[in-house]
């Protein structure tokens, strides 16, 4: 850990607290093997305060996707350590993992990503399934959450009969389901139009200011990043720019 | 939301091919239960032919096989090869209360082959306790008629009055025999004189059947005809049991290839779920983003293919129940080894433990074709899965 992030940490009545909803720490991922091996992510230590809204920006196959995907623990490092909202996730065994990310993160993701033969609510009620909440609460709890994004009156609705706009906004209730304390997204306006993505920047918005969320979003919109309070710039598997890192 | 109502939707978003792995898995277990039908249909039918024959002991010549055996109870033509002398000879040992000479022979009536029966009368009546429902019985040993078994009289819509041809010579009819659920509806009886007459072989008689005055003593009698006669002697139970033992081998084939059957509807199930696991690479690598575990993956397809084993064995005993009630007779009919099941089709559905456990075998072949694309699904590392679109 570096001694930036060491003084942002604090220790509450014996409970570590940590100002980062995330940590990075020294993180490397490798893909292939000898001649073949490629570096997506080099030796990255960055910190994502809580409550922040950070965008991860840089051209395409320069590795921001894959940092998204360590920071979800939906892939793991080839060396160093992530510490999601105080729990190393790079040392947990799979089910363990699982648990965090039905806990702890909300995903969005550029294609919506939802499961096609499941109406609005159910895909949300998925999540809260995965996060220990079942049965009838579990339900309403899911129409609120749709609610909360705009769509209690398509709660019944498959994807196929949402506008892709539409279709994030579940996707985005869906990731809120168990209360996370990270929103990690990856390109969550790339397949929307402008008034989708305007939408969707003020549905972000309200998430961040008036509930604030954590959020982290990758992204080659300029729009977006201009909503965020931090932007961190990947090349080649590092971050060449981003203030707090 | 919850792990079944999950599957449930998996399992019908694709009704077509949810249709179809069904159907192969009710076929080949309706397959099977139409064969154990069958085959539990007639040991109880041999069961019933036993009790009817109203004997305690067979006697026959010696050497006879087991089919031979058989075609006792199921009224089929047999060779005459019994002197009259030994019948005497055994009418002669004591210790027996009736001793029932049997000539089997076939006639071709109508262009259809029927059995033909030379019998005494009086003994022949006293043993099997017959009733007639039309006409009368033989008034005398001798008298040249003939009696319909129930269903030949229905089959050429023959009453008493009508000629019968035997060998191409009109005999009477003289009465039809009330319904008695075994082989004599099928058959046709003469005075055995006649019977000898007809088909030329004056003085033999096919076997005899033979009951003692004392069922303990049962075994000295057999000794005692043996001794007597140069014949085999079979009890009914040995009869039984040695036309059970070739049904049982024939219907545990029959059974074996069946199984083949619900074999290949596993590897179905296994293929169905296999292609599901491919399709659904995308949808697995969503559901462990937002935290599915292993385990849900693995037990959601798993239970897929158990409802694939459930409801399709389901399918199958009610299939093969229906098969068997439609079948049973036709292979009756057409399987000389099999007894004669046309006279009154008693194929039913199994019991309910035989159910239960068709159900079961049905539910855990399915759980275990389903084990190999569980375990694949639930091996996907997530960004692998993701990446498939």
């Amino acid at each position: 850990m570096s001694s930036l992030a060491a003084q942002r940490d604090a220790t509450l009545t014996g409970v570590t607290f940590t100002a980062d909803a995330i940590r990075l720490d020294r993180v490397t991922k490798i893909y292939g093997e000898g001649e073949a091996a490629t570096i997506a992510v080099d030796e990255v230590s960055c910190g994502i305060l809580r409550g922040s809204w950070t965008a991860v920006m840089g051209a395409s196959g320069h590795g921001k996707s894959t940092l998204l995907q360590l920071m979800g623990g939906l892939d793991r490092p080839s060396a160093g350590t992530v510490v999601l909202d105080g729990i190393e996730i790079t040392a947990l065994r799979p089910v363990e993992l699982a648990k965090v990310r039905a806990r702890k993160l909300g995903f969005v993701f550029q294609f919506f990503n939802l499961l096609p033969h499941l109406t609005a609510v159910e895909n949300v009620g998925l999540a809260l399934w995965f996060g220990g909440r079942n049965g009838g609460a579990s339900a309403a709890s899911a129409v609120a959450l749709l609610d909360r994004v705009g769509l209690a009156d398509k709660a019944h609705h498959l994807p196929s009969m949402l506008s892709g706009g539409q279709q994030q906004r579940v996707a985005i209730a869906r990731a809120l389901a168990n209360d996370p304390a990270l929103l990690l997204m990856d390109e969550p306006t790339g397949n929307l139009d402008s008034t989708a993505e305007a939408e969707m920047l003020g549905l972000l918005n309200g998430l961040h200011r008036d509930e604030g969320r954590t959020i982290v979003v990758v992204t080659h919109s300029d729009e977006v990043a201009r909503h965020a309070e931090r932007v961190i710039y990947v090349r080649d598997g590092r971050i060449t720019s981003g203030a707090l890192c | 939301m919850n792990l079944p109502t999950l599957v449930w939707r998996n399992l019908v978003r694709r009704r077509g091919r949810f249709a179809f792995t069904l159907a192969g898995t009710a076929i080949g277990v309706a397959a099977f239960v139409a064969l154990l039908t069958i085959g539990q249909g007639l040991t109880r039918d041999v069961h019933r032919q036993a009790q009817g024959l109203g004997a305690d002991l067979v006697v026959t010549p010696k050497g006879w096989c087991a089919y031979e055996q058989i075609s006792v109870l199921t009224g089929e033509q047999l060779p005459e090869a019994i002197p009259e002398a030994d019948v005497a000879k055994i009418v002669a040992v004591p210790g027996l209360k009736a001793v029932v000479p049997h000539l089997n022979e076939q006639t071709a009536f109508r262009n259809r082959p029927v059995p033909v029966i030379g019998v005494v009368p009086a003994e022949m009546r006293a043993l099997r306790g017959w009733t007639v429902s039309e006409g009368r019985y033989f008034a005398s040993a001798d008298e040249a008629g003939v009696v319909l078994g129930s269903a030949i009289a229905q089959q050429f819509a023959l009453k008493p009055g009508d000629a019968f041809t035997v060998r191409g010579r009109p005999v009477p009819v003289l009465g039809v025999l009330r319904e008695t659920g075994t082989k004599d509806d099928i058959a046709t009886f003469v005075p055995l004189a006649l019977a000898q007459q007809l088909y030329g072989v004056e003085g033999k008689v096919s076997f005899l059947t033979v009951r003692v005055a004392d069922l303990s003593q049962i075994e000295q009698a057999k000794l005692a005809i043996e001794e007597a006669a140069n014949v085999s002697v079979v009890s009914d139970r040995q009869l039984v049991s040695s036309i059970l033992s070739i049904v049982g081998a024939v219907g545990s084939a029959m059974q074996a290839v069946a199984a083949v059957g619900v074999l290949a509807a596993a590897f179905g199930i296994l293929n169905t779920l296999l292609t599901a696991v491919y399709e659904r690479r995308r949808e697995i690598g969503i559901l462990q983003a937002i935290g599915g575990t292993r385990r849900i993956l693995f037990a959601a397809f798993i239970l897929e293919s158990m409802l694939y084993g459930l409801l399709g064995g389901a399918g199958g005993v009610a299939l093969g129940g229906v098969a068997a009630r439609l079948l049973g007779p036709y292979f009756a009919a057409n399987n000389g080894v099999m007894v004669a099941l046309q006279a009154a089709p008693t194929a039913v559905l199994p019991d309910v433990s035989t159910i239960f456990a068709i159900l079961l075998s049905s539910t855990i072949v399915a759980i275990v074709a389903g084990l190999y694309p569980a375990a694949r699904a639930a091996q996907l590392s997530p960004v692998e899965a993701m990446r498939h679109v």
